[in-house]
Parts: structure tokens; C-alpha cells; sequence
């Protein structure tokens, strides 16, 4: 088994009466169980490259190795029914239930009932849609987000080792999307799947990508890299501008929550506790506030010290606990949470909604400023050996 | 009054029966050819744009043919009967079909279309699974616009020779001022409308039948 899924050798595409070519001669090696995105501006060519390989759009020249398989002129749908696909308009099938629609392909490749249902059912809860709630339910009863999951459950249904995205959470509001990518990207740590992702947006490249590829016009690439090369090392203008500026906010996308220290010894109390108890724990301890967990405990209310004056239950007192990211959400996710919730803090959960720790401006603060010393770093190391990529 | 007593009369209501029977045959024959042949073209034209103008702009000029005359072109061919008008409603129900046809298929989502060929789902399931059944509202409101053309038209197909409601409207028709013609008329006529309105409701049920609930509205 090689380590490279997919192969894209000097791949063309000229579409009939167009002078230039709309792909140009793309020649890429995609790792096996890594998100490649390509990115790069409107009309560049990604959607035309990305749905070549599964000949969507058939090539004009070159040819596509999946898994060692030559498949440039296999039979099409035989092709098709190995790899999966999402596109920004989902597509759902809006005449049939969300159940037929993710059973589409495991019908096309006569699975048993037993055997579909049972899938079907797995993968609705895998993206988080309660099987018996949504399984009958049609595609105009859902909201864009369930949508959205549908959409890649039914991609995920026979299992393909390979899934083609195009700009598959473009079309959703934001709050939304950033929650779809941080699921989708959970997802992938069980997954592994070989996965070409198109977008236009530079953020969500670098959120989402274990490489990057930073397309030019005719799909040529500027640059095929990890997102820390993108933006520590941009080989070029192109790149550069592509990027932007502010790379310390950048890089705030590219550091995750589960990889800096959060505090998990916050002082906890369940909703169901007695008020005095409760009162009396905050009294003693060095903490101003006090985070109330439900019976699964999940992060329910924040109580303080003049909460008590009041004369309310306890699932009354204080404020309600908002600001919920999950460990593989970044930095920059927690600190749109904090900002949003007004309380400074962002509460650390895991899938299931379970307290996990507090993650507050402070820890995020300090993570900068250990990026920016390592920045200074690589700066420094680059001008002793290379002074060009310096100033670059 | 007079109107009244003629409808009370069980021989009245025997021959406007019998002629209804006749009327819903000419009728409902000629759509059920029209709907496989213009669902059929439909697809074709679909399929293959460059045919699309072409086949709708031939099926609508049909529509422009006064319907006397496209009755009576036929007659020399097949003779005096209901042949000829029921080749005529054929042509004339063509038109809401095949252009409902094509612009339900045209109306199905590009999405979800590609979608469908990129889990790899081929031409002809496609069309059955996916395009036909998302097109269906549109198209079903076309063939019923062409059953209700029909019905309506057929009434003259009593000139060719035929039968059905337009043999009492004639019958009337051509006595026209002796007594019991305009009840005739009426008569007949009344019977048409009601037959048109029979139908309809009947499209209605159709429709919630066929129609798959995830589109209905
Ligand atoms: N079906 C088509 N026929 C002709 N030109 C096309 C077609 N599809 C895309 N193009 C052109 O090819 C280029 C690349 O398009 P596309 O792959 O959609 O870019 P991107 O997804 O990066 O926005 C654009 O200039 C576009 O206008
Ligand atoms: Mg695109």
C-alpha cells in the first residue's frame, strides 16, 4: 500500500471554443488519510480540477491514478459509487427521506435492507442527527447546517476511502459553519479518509488542511505545503498576498484548543445540589464563580457569590453558561466564542457536550506570545542562513 | 322550465349518459397515446437541446390549426368515425405535455442532478429515479391541461363523424329555433362542463397520490 491515494499527472482541461485551458498540465501526489484544500481566487480552476477526478468533468489530457489504479477511462460510475461527494449546494434528493437519500449509493451497490438500514442509521448519528427523529423526515424540513450533515453522511455511506468536497460549508452561516467544521475535522481523527477539499477562503484552508494547495490561474500551483510552511515560508508574491496579512491571527487558526493547557480544576456543582452546599463551596474556595453541570454533565449555569441573595431554585440562579467550543476547535474559534458570550471564558466540552475544562483570554494570550517568540525565532535562523526568505 | 322537464326525461338522461361514456373514450384515448408520446419527446428534447425548439415549436404550431380543419384533414385517410378526431386530440394534447415535459426537467435542481452522477448513478436511473419524479408536479400539470383541452374540443368531433356530447350539442344546434333544440344545447353543453369538472377533481386526487410528499406545495 503506497502512501500517496491519489495521483494527478499533467491533468488538462480545455473546455470546447476556450483559447486557454481552464487546468493546465496539474500534476499533484495526494497522501493517503490527509485534507489536501486547494484554494485560491474565484475562476482559478479548482472545481474543474477537483471534479476530474471523479470525471464529472472529463479531462482533456493527462491521467488519474486512484490507489495505484490507473482510472482515467474506467467505467465512470463504477468510479463514482468508490468516492464520495459534497458539493456547496448539497444536492440533497428533496422527493425522497433523509433515510433513502444517505441509502442512495449502498442501494446502487444492492446492499441488503438489513445491512443499509443499520448504516444509515450509524452514520445519521455520527453527524450528529438523531436517527429516529430524522429518518423519515424529508430534505425541506431540515435546516441548512442538517442539511449539510445529511450531505456528508450520504457521501460516508458506502465507506469510500476518498471524499471530494467542494466548498462544502460555503453556503452556511457562520457561527454554523465554524461548528460543521470542528465536527467534520473530529470526524476525520476516526476517518482517516483521503479528502480533496475546494475552497476560496484562506482560513478555512488553513483550518482544514493538512496541506494546502495554493492554486493560480489554470490550476498551476503556487505553492503545495503544510498551512505552517504557508505561512511561516510563502515561496512566492502570489502566496504572500493570497495570505494576507496578520499572521499571528492566522496562526491563532492554526493552533487548536486540545493543543494548549486549559484548566480543568474549575470548581464545579451539580444542578441538583442542595443551594447552602453550594454556597457554602464557593465561600471556601478561591474561586469568583462556580460552574453549575447537569446530570450529563454538561455545562449548564455560572453562579457568583451575590446569585445566593436571591430567593430563586438553584436551575434559576446566576447566568445561563454559554461559550462551548470543543478541544479540536482553534484558538480563533475560542476567542470569537469569548467575545460572543461577554464572559471572557470559553468552556471546553467534549462531543457529547461534557464539561472538559475552562479555557479563558489569558491562555490565549500566552499562546500568542509563544508563537510570536517562535516566529522571532525562525525569522532570526532564516537571516543567518538565507537572507532572501527573510525579508520575503 | 322547460330546461327542467327535458332533464327529468329518463330518455334525455339515458342518451346524455351514453354520450358522456362516449366523450370521456374520445377523450382519454387520445391523452394516454399523447402522454407516452409526449413524455417521450419531452425526454428527447431534453436531452438533446438543440432538438428542444424544434420539437415544441412543432407541437405548439398544431395549436394554431383551426380545429375544424385539422378534424377534417384526417377524414380522407381513415374515413368517417371517431379515427380521425381521435387522431386530432392526440395532436392537440401533445403541446401541454411535451412542453411541460421539458421545462419539469429543466426545473429539477442542477444539484441535485450532479449529485446523483457523482455517487454514480447512471443515465437511465437518473432520469427514472430522480428526474422523472421531481418533475412530475409540472409535468402532471400539463397533461391535465391537455385532458381539459381535449374534452372541451372533442365536442366537435360529432362533424367527422364521430360521437360523444357533441352529437346532442348539434342536435340542438341544427334546430335551432324549433322547440326543445335550445334545451339540447344547453344540455349537452352543461354535460361537457361538468364531465371537465369531474375530471379536474379527479387530477386533483392524482396528484396528491403521485405527487411525493417531500414536494408537494
Ligand atoms: N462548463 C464550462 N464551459 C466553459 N468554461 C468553463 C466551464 N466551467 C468553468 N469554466 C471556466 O473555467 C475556469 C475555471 O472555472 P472553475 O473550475 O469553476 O473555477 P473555480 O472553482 O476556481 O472558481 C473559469 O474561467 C470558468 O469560467
Ligand atoms: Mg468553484
Amino acid at each position: 500500500m503506497s502512501d500517496i491515494m491519489i495521483e494527478l499527472k499533467e491533468l488538462t482541461k480545455r473546455y470546447p471554443g476556450t483559447e486557454t485551458p481552464a487546468v493546465d498540465r496539474l500534476t499533484m501526489e495526494i497522501p493517503r488519510g490527509e485534507i489536501v484544500v486547494f484554494v485560491g481566487p474565484s475562476g482559478c480552476g479548482k472545481t474543474t480540477s477537483l471534479k476530474m477526478i471523479n470525471r464529472i468533468i472529463e479531462p482533456t489530457s493527462g491521467q488519474i491514478i486512484l490507489d495505484g489504479e490507473d482510472v482515467t477511462d474506467v467505467n465512470p460510475d463504477q468510479l463514482r459509487r468508490r468516492i464520495g461527494y459534497v458539493i456547496q449546494q448539497i444536492g440533497l434528493f428533496p422527493h425522497v427521506t433523509i433515510e433513502d437519500n444517505v441509502a442512495t449509493v449502498p442501494n446502487l451497490l444492492g446492499w441488503d435492507r438489513d445491512r443499509t438500514k443499520a448504516r444509515v442509521d450509524e452514520l445519521l448519528d455520527v453527524v450528529g442527527l438523531d436517527p429516529d427523529v430524522y429518518r423519515n423526515r424529508y430534505p425541506k424540513e431540515l435546516s441548512g447546517g442538517q442539511r449539510q450533515r445529511v450531505g456528508v453522511a450520504r457521501a460516508l455511506a458506502a465507506d469510500p476511502p476518498v471524499l471530494l468536497m467542494d466548498e462544502p460549508f460555503g453556503a452556511i452561516d457562520p457561527i454554523t459553519r465554524t461548528r460543521l467544521q470542528n465536527e467534520f475535522l473530529r470526524l476525520q481523527q476516526e476517518l482517516k479518509k483521503t479528502i480533496c477539499f475546494v475552497t476560496h477562503d484562506i482560513d478555512e484552508a488553513i483550518k482544514m488542511g493538512d496541506r494546502i494547495a495554493i492554486l493560480q490561474e489554470r490550476s498551476i500551483p503556487a505553492q503545495f505545503a503544510t498551512p505552517e510552511e504557508i505561512l511561516t515560508q510563502p515561496a512566492n508574491d502570489f502566496v504572500a498576498d493570497f495570505v494576507g496579512s496578520g499572521s499571528t491571527l492566522k496562526r491563532l487558526k492554526l493552533t487548536r484548543v486540545r493543543d494548549v493547557n486549559i484548566t480543568t480544576d474549575a470548581l464545579l456543582g451539580r444542578i441538583d445540589e442542595d443551594k447552602h452546599v453550594l454556597r457554602q463551596r464557593l465561600q471556601e474556595s478561591d474561586w469568583t464563580a462556580m460552574l453549575l453541570l447537569d446530570a450529563e454533565k454538561r455545562p449548564s449555569r455560572w453562579l457568583r457569590a451575590p446569585d445566593f441573595l436571591h430567593d430563586r431554585p438553584v436551575a434559576e440562579m446566576g447566568l445561563p453558561a454559554r461559550a462551548m467550543i470543543e478541544p479540536q476547535a482553534t484558538l480563533s474559534d475560542a476567542l470569537e466564542e469569548m467575545l460572543l458570550g461577554s464572559a471572557g471564558v470559553a468552556i471546553v466540552v467534549d462531543g457529547r457536550g461534557a464539561f472538559q475544562g475552562i479555557l479563558d483570554v489569558d491562555d490565549i494570550i500566552t499562546s500568542i506570545q509563544t508563537m510570536r517568540d517562535a516566529n522571532a525565532e525562525f525569522y532570526r535562523a532564516s537571516k543567518l542562513i538565507d537572507p532572501a526568505t527573510a525579508i520575503a | 322550465m322547460a330546461f327542467l322537464e327535458y332533464l327529468a326525461d329518463p330518455s334525455t338522461q339515458r342518451s346524455l349518459l351514453e354520450q358522456s361514456g362516449e366523450h370521456l373514450f374520445l377523450t382519454l384515448v387520445p391523452v394516454a397515446i399523447a402522454i407516452v408520446l409526449g413524455v417521450g419527446l419531452g425526454i428527447w428534447a431534453h436531452r438533446v437541446p438543440a432538438l428542444s425548439r424544434t420539437i415544441v415549436g412543432a407541437t405548439s404550431t398544431v395549436l394554431t390549426i383551426p380545429s375544424l380543419a385539422l378534424f377534417a384533414i384526417f377524414v380522407p385517410l381513415v374515413g368517417i368515425g371517431n379515427t380521425a378526431p381521435m387522431i386530432a386530440l392526440t395532436l392537440y394534447a401533445l403541446l401541454p405535455i411535451v412542453r411541460n415535459t421539458v421545462s419539469g426537467l429543466y426545473s429539477v435542481d442542477n444539484a441535485v442532478v450532479e449529485s446523483a452522477k457523482g455517487m454514480g448513478m447512471g443515465a437511465t436511473k437518473r432520469l427514472v429515479k430522480i428526474e422523472l419524479p421531481n418533475a412530475w408536479p409540472v409535468m402532471l400539470a400539463g397533461i391535465r391541461v391537455a385532458t381539459l383541452l381535449t374534452i372541451g374540443i372533442a365536442a366537435i368531433a360529432v362533424l367527422a363523424g364521430g360521437d360523444g356530447l357533441g352529437t346532442e350539442i348539434f342536435r340542438g344546434l341544427r334546430r335551432i329555433g324549433s322547440a326543445g333544440a335550445f334545451e339540447s344545447l344547453l344540455g349537452g353543453t352543461l354535460a361537457v362542463v361538468v364531465l371537465a369538472l369531474l375530471i379536474d377533481l379527479a387530477y386533483l386526487a392524482i396528484g396528491r397520490l403521485t405527487i411525493p410528499r417531500g414536494i408537494r406545495e
